[in-house]
């Protein structure tokens, strides 16, 4: 039950980009077409999964004084073993995203899952934990990159959709702050259907 | 026996064996994927000069030779000496030295049916950072003609300057003289619309980047001038060479939206 509840509750209730708006500026940068966005969610979704899992089999040993160098040493460790496997297999989409790969260390849903979690949890719980946090990011960032490279490219994963009924790009769906406002219009209607988040 | 786990000597040893393991994990990971990485750029490389070239679906290795630039002659590199064809590869890749090369430039060319064309590297700055690239160019009767370009760039606006990767700005520089009837270098985007047959238009909204495009273009191919001209009218025998009115013709590409600035 613990578990199930673990899993599912940073999908919706208490996802880390729209309720915790955590992981914002990656999902500005990496939206505009969804393969890099997909690609993206998983690096994150297995960045937060194994360092939840390491940190929380390394909980026990770890000297409370250090515990933050260690955690940025096992996430910056984590990061790197992607970045690496992305250029090494998927190298167009690694030259997509750039510098953001890199910048997953920096990703607070990452840092604040160990915190919060792993370390006063066992290591499968903490594993869930981190795997369904990773995905409610993906999850948002597939969704976003959606609306954005159908109306700002007429293209679904670089298939045309929108274009063969004669629509005209929107280029202004390729900017960042459009990013923005279509999160915020996924959280209200987020909040707007799970009224207990609504700010009095 | 309790270990206090905030003693110094407890850290110090903690913090030593998390760095020796991750040390060796990722040098490790970094070491057997490295092949395949520099796979990836090399291949990327001989990608983007095929684009050029107009031949996606050939395959380089076959049908371009490779050869430098030295003192104005064109000197064909062995493709069995692997380092000195490594070391082509990593010039194009270090786009600082090869914007600073003033010899020894790197140059490609293919023979296609009697027609001979050449790929020259081209690098400059964007708005952001840098844009570099590949130009494809043809001798004709007393001029010099783009046949084909791919540009890429680091890290220029989405859907304004970082347009010029896309090939529906990349096809109009096709066709384009390089030279006007003064003999000066004429080819730019032009900002407000294509002015006579060797401009471009410019992107609206990227007008920095297309002027980085311009400087990159002259400087690039300018390096290559002398040669360029001094074997120019060779080619003009062909009597197939693309003519460059005709080629605008063809290469008549639907324009991008301008919209107003």
């Amino acid at each position: 039950m613990k578990l199930s509840k673990n899993f599912t509750s940073p999908l919706a209730a208490n996802n880390p980009v729209i309720v915790q708006i955590l992981g914002i500026c990656s999902a500005l940068a990496v939206t505009v077409k969804l393969e890099p966005a997909l690609v993206m969610g998983l690096s994150v979704m297995f960045v937060t999964a194994f360092s939840n899992l390491l940190m929380s089999l390394l909980r026990n040993g770890l000297p409370s004084r250090i515990r933050i160098i260690v955690q940025l040493v096992v996430i910056a460790t984590l990061v790197i073993v992607v970045d690496q496997f992305l250029r090494a297999y998927m190298y167009d989409v690694s030259k997509q995203l750039s510098v953001y790969v890199g910048l997953i260390i920096t990703n607070c849903i990452v840092m604040g899952r160990v915190e919060a979690f792993a370390l006063g949890n066992k290591p499968w719980d903490s594993f869930v934990d981190g795997l369904a946090n990773g995905l409610g990011y993906a999850f948002i960032l597939v969704l976003v990159a959606f609306f954005r490279e159908l109306f700002g490219s007429g293209e679904l994963f670089g298939f045309d959709v929108l274009a063969r009924f004669g629509y005209v790009n929107n280029s202004l769906m390729l900017f960042p702050p459009m990013a923005l406002i279509i999160i915020g219009c996924i959280i209200w209607v987020h909040r707007s259907i799970n009224k207990d988040l609504q700010e009095k | 026996m309790a270990i206090n786990k905030n003693s110094n000597l407890y850290i110090i040893i903690y913090t030593i064996v998390m760095v020796v393991v991750v040390g060796a994990v990722l040098a490790i990971l970094a070491t057997s994927l490295k092949d395949k990485q520099d796979a990836n750029v090399l291949n990327e490389q001989k990608v983007s000069i095929m684009k050029a070239f107009g031949e996606a679906d050939a395959s380089f290795d076959e049908v371009v030779t490779m050869g430098r630039l030295t003192g104005g002659e064109f000197v064909a590199v062995d493709t069995a000496d692997a380092a000195d064809v490594q070391a082509i590869f990593d010039l194009l890749g270090n786009r600082k030295a090869l914007a600073e090369a003033e010899d020894a430039l790197p140059i490609f060319m293919l023979d296609k049916d009697g027609v001979t064309k050449y790929v020259l590297p081209i690098v400059g700055k964007g708005l952001w950072g840098d844009i570099w690239g590949y130009v494809a160019l043809q001798q004709s009767a007393d001029n010099v003609v783009i046949t084909g370009i791919v540009m890429d760039h680091a890290g220029e606006t989405p859907g304004l300057g970082a347009e010029i990767a896309t090939e529906a700005i990349q096809q109009k520089f096709e066709g384009k003289a390089l030279y006007n009837a003064d003999g000066e270098f004429a080819v730019r985007m032009q900002k407000g619309g294509a002015q006579n047959e060797h401009q471009v238009d410019a992107i609206t909204g990227g007008t920095k980047t297309s002027d980085g495009v311009n400087a990159m273009l002259q400087t690039s191919i300018g390096k290559y001038e002398s040669f360029l001209r001094a074997t120019e009218g060779a080619a003009a025998a062909d009597a197939d060479v693309c003519d460059c009115g005709e080629c605008e013709a063809e290469a008549i590409v639907e324009p991008v939206n301008v919209e107003e600035e």
